[in-house]
């Protein structure tokens, strides 16, 4: 499975990484912000997109809503990764077509569990 | 503190998260000029929120504490909120303070030490909206939290946004019928009441659990199932939202008692919006629910509570381990070559293997310089031809090999914001600091020494260069003084000016101060030029502050500031006018590590003068000079230079050798000071390699180290000021 990250700091993108590699998943690509993302997402064949919120440029929630509006992306599962589960932040997240969120800091474990969460519902 | 997370991940962090720290002081003084500035409000939000979640990951508690506090207040400022003022300031910038603090910490391997609880709970009091300082309820937030009755002010506490956003949700749920959400709230009576009552029960926690999110994605995508088409979302949840009226109210009521909601009752809101919901959505569903039909099928309508445990019996198990398990290997392989990946571009190196490379590519200068020398004596073409291609490839490698340890000035002036702005408001003055040149770039061990001179002389500035506002005004001048700090390459130095529209000095305060001081005898201090009074402030000991403050004037930092110069082969000069202002001028070379000279020979040893400090070169009549005050002066262009034999210094049985009729006379320049050295001959220019002097030399004064020159002599460097000084 091929997963792009998206995070404005690249520890945190090197973090999350790492957690993704526990996991097994090795095929991972990395953007500092939406627009880096998009370009990449819409040439890149991906399985899987881990997204922050908070970036400059674009900001997580406007690519999922890029990403939901792209006909050949619109399927592409989104985690998207945040700092607190605001559920205003949540709702309006989950409106725009996101399939999970993680609250930072999380571990592989919880990781593991809301990508497996994301799968059953896709399937 | 826990420091089990990977270490080069705690390293990573500490550089990355410690460039946000220092943007972020910077951005923080900025602010202050343009609280307004949304763009800057969000980036400070940013710069802490990025910092927390990193420190979050490295189980750095006292850290995350912090800096959600700030980010907390930025989170009520750029949500217009709350205005930024000085008192706000003031925490803010001590929070910043408490953080650099923990990364020191961090670096040191230390127990973390938490911000104090005042400040935190001072930073809490600013996140909170400005409305309730004041009691004179904001206008955003009392419109729809008047009508509610389980709001109170914990709610706008923190989620100030959500009754916002919630109606927006609401309003976009409500499916075009009722858009505007005065005319909505209006109309439907006790839906709307209910809608408030929804938007106050979730509103209260404002964290989502993880049940309450599986629930809202299956009321938005049916249960268990994920749809990619967005645009049906909203629509297939509006009408159950907005239809939710009495059913809601009753269980937000439920809820209503305490502020925090439940999981339970979260399910439970949910059953009943759905549940009961159900005969008006399918009302709904024939107007506004073409593309997602399978939305209310799917639904079934009385257990929206099962959901969780329903969905893995859907497809779950199946789809369980094959899909999320190990789906890695694969379709890794194919989707590889699909796309350009980009990698990382950048690597981090440190710096000691730059300073590595940097030393090598300086004895690959010293080879090149010799076998140029060789090669220009020798007949062989080919000879020629190889060593000048080696001059073209040594050059541009010490030029790329220079560029990698180059960093902006930033580095130095980012910290200047932040330092004037403490020092005003502690003096009670009103200071403009203007920056330009930020971006030049120069060697990192340079931008690391220039730090501290640059800090003093900035401070200087403030405290005894510009006046109070009162007596700036009473002069004629703004209220408001100016400290500009520029920075800019000329030729192979860079250029680093300090200037202030303050008091200026005043000679005359000197010349009594530098008597008093006993450094001059009345009648020297008299024939002092200006220039030369000015220069009296690098003398150790030297303040003209009859006061010590604590900000400066006790007298031990100018001479330092003026020693750390010279070490760096640079030059420092003030100059000032009375009532306009001063101007201090600094010039460093761009690198340490390989130094132009001019290479001159004194008898038949070559000495290295640093091309710093050569002003001119000009050969002289030796018959021509004059004696003054016991010394050996020159005029050029009506300018008294003293004149210095240095072979009579440097080289052994020289002292009473006889005067040469004609000499090599070189000016050279230290500050503001001008003297002349005879030679006896001039070499030229050569670019050399410091080499420290051996033990037996180290310290010999007038000496900064050695070289190889291209004929494979060994020359010595000379520091004109220790030579000076030790000498004249």
């Amino acid at each position: 499975m091929k997963i792009l990250i998206v995070d404005d700091f690249s520890t945190m993108r090197r973090i999350i990484k790492n957690l993704l590699r526990d996991l097994g998943f090795t095929n991972t690509d990395e953007a500092d912000d939406g627009n880096t993302a998009l370009p990449m997402l819409r040439s890149g064949k991906y399985d899987f997109l881990v997204t922050d919120w908070n970036m400059p440029g674009m900001s997580g929630i406007d690519l999922l809503k890029e990403v939901r509006a792209d006909d050949a992306l619109k399927t592409l599962p989104v985690l998207m990764v945040t700092a607190e589960a605001k559920r205003d932040q949540i709702v309006a997240a989950a409106q725009a077509g996101v399939n999970g969120y993680v609250v930072k800091p999380f571990t592989a474990a919880v990781l593991k569990e809301k990508i497996e969460k994301i799968f059953e519902r896709i399937q | 503190m826990a420091f089990d997370a990977d270490e080069e991940i705690l390293q990573d962090f500490l550089v990355e998260a410690g460039e946000i720290l220092e943007k972020l002081s910077e951005q923080l003084v900025d602010l202050e000029r343009n609280p307004d500035d949304s763009d800057l409000l969000n980036a400070i939000f940013r710069g802490f929120h990025t910092v927390k979640g990193g420190a979050g990951f490295l189980q750095l508690d006292a850290l995350v504490n912090c800096c959600h506090s700030a980010e907390n207040v930025f989170d009520t400022l750029r949500n217009q909120k709350r205005r930024v003022d000085s008192e706000l300031m003031d925490v803010v910038l001590e929070t910043l303070d408490h953080v650099n603090a923990m990364f020191d910490q961090v670096r040191n391997r230390d127990e973390l030490i938490p911000a104090p609880d005042e400040l935190i709970r001072a930073l809490d009091g600013f996140a909170r909206p400005a409305s309730e300082d004041t009691a004179d309820p904001d206008e955003a937030v009392s419109e729809d939290s008047d009508d509610t009755p389980f709001q109170d002010s914990e709610s706008d506490d923190q989620g100030d946004i959500t009754d916002e956003e919630f109606e927006r949700l609401l309003d976009a749920l409500q499916d075009g019928r009722q858009q505007n959400a005065p005319a909505a709230t209006a109309a439907i009576g006790e839906g709307s009441a209910a809608a408030d009552d929804l938007a106050v029960a979730s509103s209260d926690n404002d964290d989502i659990t993880d049940d309450e999110f599986e629930a809202l994605l299956d009321n938005l995508h049916g249960k268990g199932q994920f749809s990619g088409a967005v645009d049906a979302e909203p629509k297939a949840s509006k009408p159950k939202a907005a239809d939710t009226g009495s059913p809601a109210s009753a269980g937000s009521s439920a809820s209503g008692s305490d502020e925090l909601i439940s999981d339970d009752e979260f399910e439970n809101l949910l059953d009943e919006l759905h549940g009961k919901g159900k005969s008006p959505t399918v009302a709904a569903t024939g107007r506004d629910q073409t593309p997602a039909d399978k939305t209310p099928n799917d639904k079934t309508p009385k257990k929206p509570a099962a959901k969780p445990s329903a969905k893995p019996a859907t497809t779950g198990n199946a789809a369980h381990s094959p899909s999320a398990d190990n789906p890695a290997p694969t379709p890794a392989v194919p989707a590889r070559d699909g796309a350009a990946p980009v990698a990382e571009t950048t690597v981090r190196v440190d710096t000691k293997r730059l300073d590595d490379i940097m030393n090598m590519v300086g004895e690959l200068v010293l080879v090149r310089n010799r076998l140029q020398r060789l090669g220009s004596n020798s007949e062989d073409e080919h000879m020629q031809k190889a060593v000048s291609n080696l001059d073209v490839v040594t050059t541009d490698l010490q030029a790329a090999v220079m560029q990698t340890r180059m960093q902006p000035i930033k580095k130095v002036f980012g910290r200047f914001p932040r330092v004037v702005r403490d020092l005003a408001r502690s003096l009670k003055k009103e200071i403009n600091l203007v920056m330009q040149g930020e971006d030049t770039d120069l060697d990192k061990n340079l931008v690391e020494a220039l730090s501290d001179p640059l800090v003093h002389l900035v401070r200087n500035s403030v405290d005894h260069g510009i006046e109070p506002p009162d007596v700036r005004e009473k002069a004629g001048k703004p209220r408001v003084g100016l400290v500009k700090l520029s920075a800019e390459q000329e030729g192979d130095h860079i250029l680093l000016v300090i200037e202030d529209d303050g008091a200026g000095m005043d000679p005359d305060k000197l010349r009594q101060k530098a008597v008093e001081k006993g450094l001059y005898e009345q009648d020297a201090a008299d024939r002092l030029s200006k220039n030369d009074c000015y220069n009296l402030i690098f003398a150790a000991g030297f303040s003209t502050k009859d006061q010590i403050s604590d900000v400066s004037g006790r007298g031990v930092g100018m001479d330092v500031v003026k020693t750390k110069i010279g070490q760096l082969n640079g030059m420092i000069s003030v100059e000032s006018e009375l009532g306009k202002g001063s101007r201090i001028v600094i010039k460093v070379p761009l690198t340490l590590a390989i130094m132009p000279t001019l290479m001159i020979m004194l008898g038949d040893q070559s000495f290295a003068l640093p091309l710093v400090n050569v002003v001119e070169i000009f050969h002289l009549d030796l018959s021509k000079k004059n004696i003054v005050d016991g010394r050996e002066c020159i005029v050029v262009r009506d300018k008294v230079f003293p004149l210095f034999h240095i072979k009579r210094w440097l080289i052994k049985g020289a002292a009473n050798a006889p005067q040469p009729k004609n000499g090599h006379v070189v000016i050279v320049a230290m500050g503001t000071k001008r003297v002349g050295f005879v030679v006896d001959q001039l070499i030229g220019q050569e670019e050399v390699v410091i080499k420290p002097l051996g033990r037996a030399l180290l310290g010999t004064p007038g000496m900064a180290g050695a070289t190889i020159t291209g004929d494979g002599r060994i020359a010595l460097i000379i520091d004109v000021p220790s030579l000076l000084q030790h000498y004249g």
